[in-house]
């Protein structure tokens, strides 16, 4: 490994970091927003928020993922989508996290579908571990926004 | 030593490239209109009032969004109330209604509960079509015409075998004769359903239920308590309800 490439790494690292958390966001985002009220349930299944704000929660939040994912796909704003990023990851932890030990058997609804499934079916854990990597590459990001084939380098060096 | 003066050049030299702040302030009005819009989209229709649909189906007891109270001719005054939210396109309810049906019928037949019926219609929305809302406004019809639960049981026994696939229109003539809904009765319920009379009693239901907190089909409840996870065989739901009973 010569010095430049060394130099270079993180950069590498951080455009990986973006991309993979930009496309999951767009994914979510995507299958969920033609179908809000698919997703106000989901929210509502959650029962922590009040009926009627998670509703909204619900109708917004796909807008949202998927804003937050193509501005770090395109490395625009990357410390301030990294932050709203890792602000949605912890929150979705934290709600899945509350869910489970509540004894809800809900699916987090998070790629579309949610509300009560058969406790078999709950996957909490898996969806805990996926928000937290996720939330690793969001952290990674605000730490440190430089990264390879970023706008933010093409328009504000 | 000569001062640095590379921070003074930097101030006074113009500056290149596009203005982060104007370009910020664009995107964040972009996901900002976009957010309003969205919750505009979802929360709009919700209500629809129209004038047709607006009838309320006789037996519904609880207010706006109430089940139907199946069995009130027959229930005892001391049966516990045995509350059923089922979506007619949730393949788990017609595996309950397969297995539990029968008992349940006959109890309400029997008056050793006191059935109420929710049909619930938020699989329209998973399932992108609209049969949960047909089917139940059709059902709700068919308690115009004091034939419930046997258009309840009928739609069940016709599910499709693929989740999705929904209910024709004929298919749910077929179920009111079926019911045995005849004559007179199936010329009013013909018109009921087609109508929609009861489409907004639909909506009512679904909406009071989610408040309510019932996020899933089927939930059987047993004087209000959640007893759907214990639901193994017919026998334990009579030794249920018999213990419920004062």
């Amino acid at each position: 490994m010569g010095p430049r490439f060394a130099g270079r790494l993180p950069n590498v690292i951080g455009l990986l970091a973006r991309l993979i958390l930009g496309v999951v966001l767009i994914v979510a985002g995507a299958v969920k927003v033609t179908s809000p009220a698919v997703s106000a349930r989901a929210v509502q299944a959650f029962q922590i928020l009040p009926f009627d704000f998670a509703g909204y929660v619900g109708y917004a939040l796909p807008v949202v993922e998927i804003a937050v994912g193509l501005l770090l796909v395109l490395g625009l704003f990357t410390r301030a989508s990294a932050v709203v990023g890792g602000l949605l990851m912890l929150a979705f932890i934290v709600g899945i996290a509350s869910a489970w030990m509540r004894g809800l058997t809900i699916d987090c609804g998070c790629f579309g579908g949610g509300g009560t499934i058969v406790a078999a079916q709950t996957q909490y854990g898996l969806d805990i571990l996926r928000d937290a990597g996720l939330l690793a590459c969001a952290v990674w990001l605000v730490a440190r926004p430089r990264t390879a084939l970023s706008l933010d380098h093409r328009l504000f060096r | 030593m000569r001062p640095d003066a590379s921070k003074k050049l930097a101030a006074v030299a113009p500056k290149k490239g596009p203005n982060p702040a104007i370009i910020g302030a664009v995107v964040a009005a972009v996901v900002i209109v976009g957010v309003v819009v969205a919750i505009m989209i979802g929360s709009s229709g919700k209500s629809g009032s129209g004038p047709a649909g607006s009838a309320q189906p006789a037996g519904v007891t609880g207010g706006k969004g109430g089940g139907i109270f199946v069995n009130a001719a027959t229930a005892k005054s001391n049966a516990p109330t045995l509350d059923l939210f089922e979506d007619f396109q949730c393949p788990s309810c017609a595996q309950l209604e397969k297995v539990m049906g029968p008992e349940i019928t006959s109890m309400a037949k029997a008056g050793a509960i006191k059935l109420v019926a929710h049909t619930l219609s938020f699989l329209d929305d998973n399932l992108k079509n609209d049969s949960s809302k047909r089917s139940a406004n059709a059902a709700a019809c068919a308690s115009d015409a004091g034939r419930f639960l046997e258009y309840h049981a009928a739609v069940f026994a016709a599910q499709p075998e693929q989740e999705g696939v929904g209910y024709t229109d004929a298919q749910l003539t077929e179920f009111a004769k079926t019911s045995g809904i005849t004559g007179a009765a199936l010329t009013t319920w013909q018109k009921c359903t087609t109508s929609g009379q009861h489409a907004q009693y639909v909506t009512d239901v679904q909406e009071a239920s989610s408040r309510a907190g019932i996020n899933g089909t089927p939930t059987v409840k047993l004087n209000g308590a959640d007893i759907t996870k214990t639901l193994q065989t017919p026998e334990s739901l009579a030794a249920a309800v018999k213990a419920a009973t004062k």
